[in-house]
């Protein structure tokens, strides 16, 4: 939540200041995320990284008449989102410009080994179990876990209730969970619930 | 872990779900808390989903960000309406208080834009800081978007807006890395006591702590000049994985020897910067986060300990100080650090009373 209180921030500050450092440091603070939504759609990082920075040019050139955005988070990436269907309309590679056909490899996130939580085993396991999900499901998972967007900052993006994003999501943690679960003998785990006792 | 209830079971997942979504009501945050006193094993799946993810494929780095940011600056510069973005707020601010002055006068108002103008270049440019403590690692964007990250412990000068037609100047003490936009009609120099650098466009890493023996300019991107500030003023060119060694005397020899010391010409030396695993190389890792060095003496690991962590770190065996060690570290306590170094039973260490360290 603060973090989008910030974003708030800079986007008021390249709208109302003409700010060319709060520009710059809401597209360092964006940039990444948008561009994963975007390759997800597109099917290529090199295409996303060019609509990325073609919404952020056109955010520029827009920014005095942005005043009515209620939520500069998911205007971008509603942006980001048109600007990929669009590019697939013109290339006409895809016979779908929805976003029922995402290449779900751009999608696919798990915990850090390193970290110590979960060996790489569990964590491999977790992926896998998020690559068996339904690329939607996948979408929203992603979206809420690594974007850190709520529930109605999905729905809106995405043209759903947030009825449906809770039911999705608790479909991805059900079956990440399952993932986890088969291997609670695991050492990593087994460590953890012994220091938790 | 067995439900027996299926109910339970998905009722589970859905708060699970919410409380990673940070949509969990008081309401069921506290029927969570009593589902996991019910199911215990639960609790560590629910740690697991608190964690930090990372992306299982193509993951962008804070430089691939940068350059991305760059990449993105040069398409900005070439759209057609965008060269007048200056912020102005303290600039109009000045006029006004000009013009205030000069409205009396009706000759020198008409002259007072003018004025105003000339003054403005000459104007010394108001200078921001950023500084950091020990543990403390901080990212600043100077304002021509140049990103420059700060290790522990250090102070970087630059001006809140660099003028134009002229070298943009920042001043270090301590250790920085470096993201440098390239702008050829303004090149970027860093000050440090022992050298400036200067460059066109490119990331590099300085490391000038003053109580440190030498001085250190690591080169990953593009070229640099090192100039070194003594009476030399010798330059020496580097070329991309080159870092360069400056001797500096400790301030303290430097007064008080101060004749003997300027006429002794410094000897540097130019190495090879090597990679550990992972592609690390040791002068940067601390851009992301990691504390690496390789064949380090121990006494330098120790000042890289102390300032990591913001520990005093003491030897009560000097000879330990020319023992060599090769390590990277992310997220370890200094305890971590400190037993898997001493697991070469080389050294044993120990904390004394006042929780100073000892290296035995």
């Amino acid at each position: 939540m603060r973090e989008n209180e910030q974003i708030k921030g800079l986007f008021e500050r390249v709208c109302y200041d003409n700010s060319i450092q709060a520009y710059n440091e809401l597209y360092i603070a964006l940039c990444a995320r948008l561009i994963h939504f975007s390759a997800s759609i597109v099917s290529s990082f090199h295409l996303a990284e060019e609509i990325v920075s073609d919404v952020f040019l056109s955010l520029w050139q827009k920014r005095n008449d942005l005043s009515h955005v209620q939520n500069p988070v998911v205007y971008l990436y509603v942006s980001t989102k048109n600007l990929s269907l669009n590019t697939l309309r013109q290339q006409k590679r895809h016979q779908h410009h929805s976003l029922d056909a995402l290449n779900t490899d751009m999608l696919a996130i798990a915990p850090d080994a390193e970290n110590g939580m979960v060996s790489a085993e569990v964590s491999q396991k977790i992926e896998r179990a998020i690559r068996s999900l339904p690329s939607r499901c996948q979408l929203i998972f992603r979206l809420i876990k690594q974007d850190r967007l709520s529930y109605r900052e999905v729905a809106e993006l995405l043209n759903i209730s947030t009825k449906t994003v809770d039911a999705q999501l608790t479909i991805a943690v059900k079956k990440i969970s399952q993932a986890i679960r088969f291997d609670l003998s695991d050492e990593t785990a087994q460590t953890y619930l012994r220091l938790d006792s | 872990m067995f439900f027996t209830d299926t109910m339970d079971q998905e009722k589970l997942y859905a708060l699970l779900a919410r409380e990673m979504a940070g949509e969990l009501t008081e309401k069921e945050a506290a029927a969570l808390e009593q589902l996991l006193q019910q199911y215990p094993d639960a609790s560590y799946i629910r740690e697991v989903f608190a964690q930090n993810w990372a992306p299982a494929g193509k993951v962008y780095t804070p430089m691939q960000v940068q350059l991305q940011l760059e990449k993105h600056q040069q398409r900005l510069q070439n759209l057609p309406d965008t060269t007048p973005y200056e912020e102005t707020p303290a600039g109009g601010r000045r006029w006004l208080l000009y013009s205030g002055i000069a409205a009396g006068l009706l000759l020198l108002f008409a002259l007072g834009g003018y004025w105003q103008y000339t003054q403005k270049a000459k104007l010394p440019p108001a200078l921001s800081q950023l500084v950091t403590d020990k543990r403390m690692r901080s990212q600043v964007l100077l304002p021509d978007g140049s990103r420059v990250w700060l290790n522990a412990g250090s102070k970087l000068d630059y001006p809140q807006q660099f003028a134009a037609h002229q070298p943009r100047e920042v001043t270090l003490e301590g250790e920085a890395f470096f993201m440098v936009t390239a702008d050829a009609e303004r090149p970027f120099r860093v000050h440090t006591k022992a050298f400036n650098v200067r460059v066109l466009g490119t990331s590099f890493n300085v490391r000038a702590y003053p109580q440190e023996d030498s001085a250190v300019a690591s080169l990953v991107q593009g070229s640099v000049e090192v100039v070194l500030n003594d009476a030399s003023s010798q330059v020496v060119s580097l070329k991309p994985n080159e870092k360069l060694t400056v001797p500096v005397h400790p301030a303290t020899a430097v007064t008080t020897e101060n004749t003997t010391t300027v006429n002794i010409p410094v000897v540097v030396y130019k190495t090879k910067l090597t990679t550990l695993r992972d592609s690390i190389i040791p002068e940067t890792a601390w851009v992301q986060n990691k504390l690496a060095f390789k064949h380090m003496q121990l006494d330098r690991v120790v000042n890289m300990l102390e300032q990591w962590y913001g520990a005093e770190i003491n030897f009560s065996d000097n000879r330990k100080k020319q023992l060599y060690f090769t390590g990277v570290f992310e997220s370890e306590s200094l305890e971590e650090v400190l037993n898997a170094l001493e697991t070469t039973l080389s050294f044993s260490w120990h904390k004394d009373a006042e929780g100073k360290i000892w290296i035995d």
